[in-house]
């Protein structure tokens, strides 16, 4: 009994409890997305999640630890989630598998495994993608349904799963009878007017519950945002990275916001409601692994991955930007955790601890001899 | 450039903001370049200070500092057996370089040992008194001969000269005070990189 | 989950810290009784062994007949550091750490016990009061009263804290105490006040000990004492906290709380010298929680100092499924390691656990760097990266990380999702820096006598040599001159001396 220290009683909450409300909390944003844009990205998710465990299981196998043991902490699934969410719903499966192989195998076991991946794992397998295969992730494949939102049809239809099924398994379109609808770049048709349609519906006032394109994407990030202040209640997350990225876009949108320009310099409403702003600051940054690790540092990580949504949002060429701030997050948060760091009970100004007295007379140090005898 | 050509306020704040963290940065590089500066110390002194200072000459060189001025020439790190593993590893620190394991051919490591002379045995004559290097031995001629224990460092010098071969060199007396918190142990297989025993290697 | 809201926006007005956790409390079956008087036991354990030096010799022998109260261990140089007999009986045996006295069951006192009660209550004498009585802190650190007091007196201190914040769970004999003797604490800190001359005094206690409070609260009255309520979160109680929460003063690792002014005492170390002073009692007893679910009817006792903890478990029932005893509270207690544990003067609380309230921790995952631990720690670490640098046994890094700050509560370890034994690192850690810092002291020490033989061995061997050079000088001016020179002249001289004798011999 002597190898075990105090404390003898713990409350911790385990890992996978931890992971496994994250995963309930982004629950309803899903199911709205869903009510809006059809089945796809349940697809998007079931795939992922069981390659991602696959993949996980491969990885655990080569590195020969238990399986069941790490499987069980369900880390993999919440990667597998926001994976999921940021690839384009209806992305043929072979993408999905190699998006995800990478960030599980390269994005987080080569560097250790849990808790010792430098960067955000789910983001790192988008951003593969995304170089890798520029075309394929810039497009989305919805029904026709959810492409036309105003139309009287019903999104919900399996019109989504054939179409997903025929696209990653060519050889059955004959046999599935099916003809492939695709939609060129919706995001980045709404870096162009998806702010002019945000700011008309806001004019026009259009009835809330009315399945449009601008308030399905007000919806699901209200959704988002619930689900985040859920997390915060339950002290999964703390406030600090979520509070900073909102509080730095809203800065910098308000501050170079210009009425009437063609650009995306939107509102901060739009910035926030308008685009993956809230699952980025509550879901995707607040990956406690790769983020910063104490409070101070986590505001200006915050603070740093704000500003980069907004300035690659606004005046770079890519459709959204959260992969690439919270990527560029997790390159500076070792040396933000060096700088930012709380004050220490008893410390001075300027990080001084106070340090030990050296002996001035050297045979004073009787003290310190006397347990020798 | 920013195109805010035409809100010259924010321009303007946006510049000094930036101008000012340049100016924070350098000064602060600047004067932790000076503290640098002023901080330095020879190499001999810092190597000195991580040896026991046992002056018992195991190495092969005539004290401590003999062999710190002999490392900061090129000396191998791994001949000091009173200092053993702690010492070697806090020597490639410093040093940046590779540790060794300790040289055998300069002794084993041993626990911590103190000098005790039989004093029935002791004639007085003051030869070992004269051998030692921290003068823990208290005695005179014809007077009894006796060890300070709280001073001796258990380097052995007195050993040879005493003619009649009265002192020994026994292992301190162990106390609660040198008990240790064992390391925690993760269970094999479970977690890949927790400590495992072997890690921890003083 | 709204209850907890409201508890936090009410406690928000009391003395608080950043950080620290809320453990369930496992109290409220301890505090339905007052605290039981015990019957005596068989036999006492006395324990001889302190804190460092501070071990204890023997001044009776084997077969010796003591009384109540009789001094029977004292330390060589610190007259402070005393034990007393707790009752009469015979000594039965005498080990290197304890004392066995089988007691008689008499309970005789030694003769005229009270003239040791304080002559007049002025500081130096009330500390030799306190001295004569062997008291130390019985909150759980053991520094003897006497010589804190001293210390606090020549620091000038300012404020005198009592600490009866019991944060920890199962422990609640100072809750008890103040419930039933508040008076006698007060007394005793208006003592405390006078021999450490503070000017100012605090009693701080939880906000959730309603009954406690109102206790404190009849008896104040005029007293220069002030009651002051702290946040019922885990630890409030540790020293450096609750002098951060109370008054705003930070002690940093290697100062002492007299050197900012503060001197911190226990509730029950107040009563103790409040019996000292009036009655010229010594610490003979103390307050003991004896708690655990095993237990029928857990309960305070008043209990002699040396007690077997198996006759405190018997007096309240135990069952069958106890596994082990703590010593202690559930997050800074230890494991019972001795054959025969008993009560010491620093033992306030023995736990009998079973396998529902303390499971066996779980394996330790990987760390995931969620930050609650550092949400938790109270002196403001970064438990995360201290793990990580404790793994790597980085200790530059360890020390600028504020590792010797740790007060190993175990609140981080409380919190952490993936199980990890935070604490026994932070201990390893700890040790490894203190043996390091030791070691180098030692070298230090060392070198400065080598440094010393050196010159002395130099001062020798000048003195040497000019006594070789001066015998050399004195030897070339006695020596006989045999240059040719000195030979010319004496034969001139011989000469000269017979060219005289001729010429007196011719005349």
């Amino acid at each position: 009994m002597s190898s075990i220290s105090s404390p003898m009683q713990f409350a911790a909450r385990q890992t996978a409890t931890i992971m496994q409300q994250v995963l309930l909390a982004a629950t309803p944003a899903i199911l709205i997305s869903t009510w809006f844009f059809g089945y796809s990205l349940i697809i998007n998710l079931l795939v992922s999640s069981v390659l991602a465990l696959a993949f996980e299981a491969l990885a655990l196998k080569a590195r020969g630890l238990p399986i069941k043991y790490h499987l069980a902490d369900s880390s993999v699934l919440v990667t597998a989630l926001l994976f999921a969410v940021a690839v384009p719903p209806g992305s043929p499966w072979w993408l999905l598998g190699m998006g995800i192989g990478f960030a599980v195998a390269l994005g987080k076991h080569v560097y250790g495994g849990l808790g010792h991946n430098v960067f955000n794992p789910a983001m790192a397998g988008y951003l593969f993608l995304l170089l890798a295969f520029p075309l394929e992730m810039t497009t989305w494949h919805l029904s026709e349904a959810a492409l036309n939102l105003g139309s009287s049809a019903s999104p919900l239809g399996l019109s989504a799963l054939l179409q997903n099924l025929q696209l990653t398994f060519p050889f059955l379109a004959d046999s599935l009878d099916i003809d492939g609808l695709a939609m060129a770049t919706p995001l980045i048709e709404s870096k162009m007017s998806l702010q002019s349609a945000i700011n008309r519906a806001l004019a026009e006032e259009l009835p809330v519950l009315s399945r449009s394109a601008e308030t399905g994407w007000e919806w699901i990030n209200i959704a988002y945002l619930v689900g985040g202040l859920f997390l915060l209640a339950r002290r999964v997350i703390s406030w600090h990275i979520p509070c900073s990225i909102i509080a730095t876009v809203i800065c910098w949108s308000g501050f170079f916001y210009s009425d009437g320009s063609s650009s995306v310099m939107g509102t901060p409403y739009l910035h926030l409601f308008g685009s993956a702003t809230m699952i980025g600051a509550f879901f995707i940054a607040t990956d406690p692994v790769s983020a910063a690790t104490s409070n101070p540092a986590k505001i200006a990580y915050g603070i740093i991955i704000g500003s980069s949504i907004y300035a690659v949002r606004v005046w770079g060429s890519y459709l959204d930007s959260i992969a690439i701030a919270v990527l560029f997050g997790n390159f500076l948060a070792p040396l933000l955790d060096h700088f930012f760091r709380p004050r220490i009970y008893g410390q001075g100004a300027g990080r001084k601890l106070h340090k030990p007295k050296a002996p001035d007379n050297p045979l004073s140090t009787q003290e310190a001899m006397h347990e020798r005898t | 450039m920013l195109p805010l050509t035409d809100q010259p306020l924010a321009t303007g704040l946006v510049w000094a903001l930036a101008l000012g963290c340049l100016f924070w940065t350098t000064r602060r590089f600047w004067r932790w370049l000076n503290l640098e500066r002023q901080q330095q110390r020879s190499l001999v002194d810092l190597v000195n200070r991580e040896l026991p200072q046992t002056q018992c000459g195991q190495c092969g060189f005539a004290g401590c500092r003999p062999y710190a001025r002999a490392i900061a020439q090129g000396e191998a790190i791994n001949k000091c057996p009173p200092g053993g593993e702690q010492t070697i590893a806090r020597l490639s620190e410093l040093l940046q370089e590779l540790a060794e394991p300790l040289d055998p051919g300069h002794g084993q490591s041993q626990p911590p040992l103190v000098a005790v002379i039989r004093e029935a045995e002791c004639i007085g004559c003051t030869k070992c008194i004269q051998a030692c290097p921290v003068d823990a031995i208290l005695g005179g001629p014809k007077f009894m001969h006796t060890v300070i224990a709280a001073e001796c460092t258990g380097c052995d010098l007195c050993v040879e000269p005493c003619p009649v071969d009265c002192i020994d060199l026994v292992p301190l007396r162990q106390t609660p005070r040198q008990w240790r918190t064992p390391a925690p142990v993760a269970q094999a297989g479970l977690s890949a990189t927790a400590t495992t025993s072997e890690q921890r290697a003083w | 989950m709204i209850s907890n809201l409201i508890q936090r926006i009410s406690a928000l007005r009391h003395a608080s810290f950043k950080g620290g956790i809320r453990p369930a409390p496992h109290k409220q079956r301890t505090l339905v009784s007052r605290i039981m008087p015990m019957p005596l036991p068989e036999y006492l354990l006395l324990s001889l062994s302190g804190y460092k030096e501070e071990h204890l010799s023997p001044v009776v022998k084997e077969g010796d007949q003591v009384l109540k109260f009789q001094i029977i261990a004292q330390h060589h140089s610190r007259k402070e550091l005393l034990l007393h007999a707790p009752t009469s009986g015979t000594i039965e045996q005498i080990g290197t750490n304890h004392i066995r006295l089988t007691c008689d069951g008499q309970d005789t006192e030694v003769s005229q016990q009270s003239q040791q009660k304080a002559k007049m209550h002025s500081p130096a004498s009330l500390i030799d009061c306190i001295a004569k009585a062997g008291i130390i802190g019985l909150g759980g650190a053991g520094f003897s009263t006497a010589a804190k007091l001293r210390l606090a007196a020549r620091a000038e201190v300012e404020t005198l804290i009592i600490n009866a914040a019991e944060c920890e769970p199962y422990i609640c004999c100072d809750e008890a105490l103040l419930r039933e003797k508040a008076q006698e604490v007060i007394r005793g800190a208006e003592y405390l006040m006078l021999a450490s001359g503070a000017r100012s005094c605090l009693i701080a206690i939880e906000s959730d000990k309603t009954d406690a409070i109102a206790a404190v609260r009849k008896c104040l009255g005029d007293s220069p004492v002030q009651l002051k309520l702290l946040a019922s979160k885990y630890p409030a109680g540790d020293e450096r906290v609750i002098i951060k929460s109370t008054t705003g003063k930070e002690v940093p690792d290697q100062l002492r709380p007299a050197d900012v002014g503060i001197v911190v005492q226990n509730a029950g170390t107040a009563r103790a010298v409040f019996e000292a002073v009036t009655f010229g009692q010594p610490c003979i007893s103390r307050v003991v929680t004896v708690a655990g679910s095993p237990l029928q009817t857990p309960k305070n006792f008043y209990a002699l100092i040396g007690t077997p903890l198996s006759h405190l478990f018997e007096l309240c029932g135990l069952a069958d499924n106890a596994k082990h005893i703590i010593l202690g509270g559930a997050l800074m207690g230890r494991y019972a390691e001795e054959e025969q544990p008993s009560v010491k003067k620093t033992t306030n609380c023995i736990v009998a656990t079973d396998s529902e309230n303390f499971p066996q921790p779980m394996p330790e995952r990987a760390c995931i760097r969620c930050g609650y631990c550092a949400e938790a720690c109270p002196v403001g670490l970064l438990p995360q990266q201290l793990l990580h640098f404790s793994r790597l046994q980085d200790q530059q890094e360890l020390r600028d990380h504020g590792l010797m700050n740790c007060i190993e509560c175990g609140a981080c370890a409380y919190v952490c999702p993936s199980n990890i034994p935070l604490v026994q690192h932070y201990r390893c850690s700890k040790e490894d820096i203190h043996l390091l810092e030791r070691n180098q002291a030692q070298s230090q020490h060392w070198q400065a006598r080598y440094q010393h033989y050196q010159y002395r061995q130099k001062k020798l061997a000048d003195a040497n040599n000019r006594k070789k050079t001066r015998a050399k000088a004195a030897d070339l001016a006695a020596a006989p001159d045999f240059s040719r020179a000195s030979a010319k002249m004496e034969v001139a001289a011989a000469v000269a001396r017979v060219k005289a004798k001729k010429q007196r011999e011719n005349d």
